[in-house]
């Protein structure tokens, strides 16, 4: 895991920003909706991405519950946007309510080190989907008036603008005090606490971090789609893509979860057409290869073949 | 109360199964101080190898056992080498949590692996004895299910008796004891490692042949029955597998109990809240001894 | 036998041996003294092959032991009592013991080894079915001893025996390593109890800061004004 000064940080979060205004003009240049649909699907997992890279990158903790907030999020939004409450409020109030459980969790977790808070954060998921599946087992459906006004193009430009925000606030995060102590805390814990540092607050206010924007992309699931059951948010498999693309790209950087995320989203369109899952097999095998001998994933891979061929 | 009586027993048939899950963890866990979190789906390739045998060679299912077994021990010796041999370089907090992200890694390309050889159905053997029925006292023992619990049980038990008398099994508890001073007596300790992790890997693939003949697998049981083990780890500690075992059932028991108090679908519940609430009161001390 | 030259190991950026050179010889009985933190028990897990030298060599029988795996290194023929003892616990004195001889060539005399054992601390036999951690710190180390005379070694290191022990027993210890040297086995011992050290040993070594400050003699070093005044305090201790 890799933690860049801020200054290069800067750099790429104006160049992902820029790349982000133009996708800003793709609904008028090309307003066709396999091409948004695509687009949406790449911003909602930079998102997820970029929401899991905060713990994990920043203050290295593998959270593996994650899903649970994005569920929670997506729980929260759709109900209340179904009763009538504007979707931006709702949607605020998803985020909020996952930074909430965030905080009590993370209370509870952070007693955890290392891998038992991974197995136990694991466990917490696997408790909420099971309870939201047997609480909600009915399909969720949008009201026929919601989805006779329903327009693609409003959802794009929501996962345009939580895909920056959630780059803005990685940018703004791995430039701040905060960020910097939450690098110590990743790098040695006992060393960051015995200079001051408070691991446990650093923790909580990354995991609380991480909730908010993974609440706000539950959100967007909820606003975007407009069938699905309660329970599918709260899908491991949410965590465990966001797991590869950040591992992938470069755990602990700004661009590496846009990469991957990239890469993921495309890798799995491109092969879905002829093998279902068949991606997963190329991903979990190449997330097994970073692990082994690339911890900082393709930005890493890139950096040395730079390195190379400078000398 | 013969209802109850008798989801108590069923919670204790596939309890012994979740007890054989769970040693294979416990051993890895336990002596190499990895975290396979792709246990589950060993135990899943261990199935739908026996379905194979079964499908494809027209084998007894019970008798796939002699084939999965030594094919798994194979794997596990395979994964091993290219995978796991690797971190164990590592100091031990670090070599949890690579083995961690390794496992996951392979967790999910060995589904994916599933999905594509075996499609996502779920599928099981159908045996020869059928859904033949013993009844005792008014409740219905499937005699299936009777059979994989006594192999569960005997597999624990040749385990046990591995473990504590044959040569290489006193190697392997002493590599996981202390691996310096097994070095220094003379005990290759990364082929005791080698052959904990295959034995664990067989293990999962005995488990795996259980499950299918007894109940049902699809590609996608990994994660649950990784939890399963997971769970039974927990509960029982490192160490013994005798122990290990009853854990299994104590789980089977619990979850059964939980299905009648709160409805079936709360049955996954109650393990997962014993997991966290364990993980909660022991954070560290929790796999020590 | 044992050869070890311009021997450097650091743990991290810390040195902890800067140059040692010595040796040991068949059938010889050599100590090895110096203050806490010398670097004793780096130089012996060394030799074993448990750490890596960053420069010098360990060199046994001709053969650089640098590039060989701890567990071939006892089969050679180097045996090593670890500092704390170090002891399967868990286990019974007879698992202890025959884990000593787990190796083909220590499995071979097994029988002859084990009878040696017993004969050397007879208390071990009555006990040979007890869990190793329900012993005394005496009678584990005699375990440890034991174990590690199991792999049937021509060299045997010992660090500290007679550290957490009762008066009582060390010397039954160190009597025991006399024996064991009359039949044939080198010892290297390193050990804080200097005058029984150099009692027994026919030749010693000084190491302090990671560098060998004194060699020779045992006798001669029983009577060297810096020994005695460091080890020995000035009324002899």
């Amino acid at each position: 895991m890799s933690g860049r000064g801020g200054r290069s940080e800067t750099r790429w979060a104006a160049a992902i920003l820029a790349g982000f205004a133009v996708l800003a003009l793709v609904p008028l240049a090309a307003p066709r909706d396999d091409v948004l649909n695509f687009l949406l699907v790449i911003l909602l997992s930079i998102t997820l991405a970029e929401s899991w890279n905060i713990v994990a990158g920043y203050a290295g903790q593998v959270n593996l519950g994650h899903a649970a907030f994005f569920g929670i999020g997506a729980l929260v939004a759709r109900t209340l946007w179904i009763d009538g409450t504007p979707i931006a409020a709702a949607t605020a109030a998803g985020a909020l309510l996952a930074t909430l459980s965030a905080l009590v969790i993370g209370v509870a977790a952070f007693r955890l080190r290392g891998a038992y808070f991974a197995i136990g954060t694991l466990a917490l998921g696997e408790i909420s989907r099971t309870t939201v599946g047997n609480v909600l087992a009915e399909i969720s459906t949008l009201p026929t008036a919601t989805i006779s006004t329903y327009r693609l193009t409003h959802r794009y430009y929501v996962a345009l603008g939580l895909a920056a925000v959630s780059v803005a606030v990685v940018a703004a995060l791995a430039r701040s005090r905060l960020g910097l102590g939450m690098e110590a805390v990743r790098e040695d814990e006992e060393a960051a606490e015995a200079s001051g540092v408070g691991a446990l607050r650093l923790k909580l206010t990354a995991l609380a971090l991480s909730a908010a924007l993974a609440g706000l992309a539950g959100g967007l699931f909820a606003y975007y789609h407009i069938s699905y059951y309660p329970s599918h948010p709260f899908s491991p498999h949410w965590t465990f893509d966001a797991v590869l693309m950040t591992f992938i790209g470069g755990v602990g950087t700004l661009h590496g979860p846009v990469l991957g995320a990239v890469l993921y989203v495309v890798l799995k369109e491109y092969l879905a057409v002829r093998w279902v899952d068949f991606h997963l097999l190329i991903f979990g095998a190449l997330f097994v290869a970073i692990v082994l001998v690339l911890p900082g994933g393709l930005v890493q891979a890139a950096a040395r073949l730079r390195g190379a061929w400078r000398r | 109360m013969t209802v109850l009586a008798q989801q108590l027993v069923l919670g204790l048939l596939i309890g012994s199964l979740y007890g054989l899950a769970a040693a294979g963890l416990s051993l890895v866990f336990g002596v190499l101080k990895v975290l396979n979190v792709a246990h589950g789906e060993l135990i899943m390739l261990g199935g739908y190898g026996a379905f194979w045998a079964v499908a494809l060679l027209g084998m007894d299912p019970f008798a796939a056992l002699a084939l999965v077994v030594p094919a798994a021990l194979v794997l596990g010796a395979v994964l091993f080498l290219g995978l796991f041999g690797f971190v164990m370089r590592a100091d031990e907090e670090t070599r949890i949590k690579n083995s961690l992200l390794i496992g996951f890694g392979l967790a999910l390309a060995l589904h994916a692996l599933a999905v594509q050889l075996w499609t996502a159905d779920e599928r099981s053997i159908p045996t020869p004895y059928g859904g033949a029925v013993i009844t005792v006292a008014g409740l219905s023992l499937p005699v299936v299910r009777l059979l994989t619990l006594a192999l569960a049980f005997a597999l624990i038990g040749a385990l046990h008796l591995l473990l504590a008398h044959w040569r290489w099994g006193q190697a392997i508890r002493a590599a996981a004891e202390d691996w310096q001073a097994a070095l220094l007596t003379g005990i290759d300790v990364r082929r005791a490692y080698l052959l904990a992790f295959a034995m664990g890997t067989a293990l999962a693939g005995a488990a795996g042949t259980l499950v299918t003949i007894g109940y049902s697998i699809s590609p996608s049981i990994g994660l649950e029955w990784t939890l399963k083990a997971l769970i039974v780890v927990v509960l029982a500690g490192l160490g013994s597998m005798l122990g290990t075992f009853t854990g299994g059932l104590a789980l089977g028991v619990a979850e059964a109990v939980s299905a009648a108090a709160f409805g079936g679908p709360y049955r996954e519940v109650v393990g997962l809240v014993i997991f966290v609430v364990v993980l909660l009161v022991r954070p560290r001390g929790l796999f020590g001894r | 036998m044992l050869e070890v030259q311009g021997l450097e190991v650091a743990h991290g950026d810390v040195r902890a041996l800067d140059g040692v050179s010595l040796t040991v010889g068949a059938g010889e009985i050599v100590a090895l003294l110096g203050p806490n933190g010398a670097g004793k028990s780096t130089l012996l897990l060394t030799i074993a092959g448990l750490l890596r030298p960053r420069a010098g060599r360990v060199t046994w029988d001709g053969e650089d032991l640098r590039r060989v795996s701890p567990h071939l290194v006892v089969e050679r023929g180097l045996a090593m009592v670890p500092e704390g003892r170090r002891l399967f616990g868990s286990m019974t004195v007879e698992e202890n013991l025959a884990l000593g001889a787990f190796a083909p060539r220590a499995r071979a005399a097994r029988e002859r080894s084990l009878e040696r054992v017993y004969a050397l601390f007879p208390a071990l036999r009555e006990r040979r079915r007890q869990v190793v951690r329900s012993l005394s710190g005496g009678q584990q180390q005699m375990v440890a001893v034991g174990r590690a005379m199991m792999t049937n070694p021509r060299l045997l290191m010992l660090d500290e025996p007679s550290l957490g022990i009762a008066p009582r027993l060390v010397d039954a210890i160190l009597d025991s390593l006399v024996d064991i040297n009359r039949g044939g086995v080198a010892v290297f011992l390193v050990e804080q109890n200097v005058r029984a050290a150099l009692a027994l040993a026919h030749r010693a070594y000084v190491l302090e800061q990671g560098r060998i400050a004194a060699h020779g003699p045992a006798a001669d070093l029983l009577e060297d004004p810096h020994v005695r005044q460091a080890y020995l305090g000035p009324f002899g201790r």
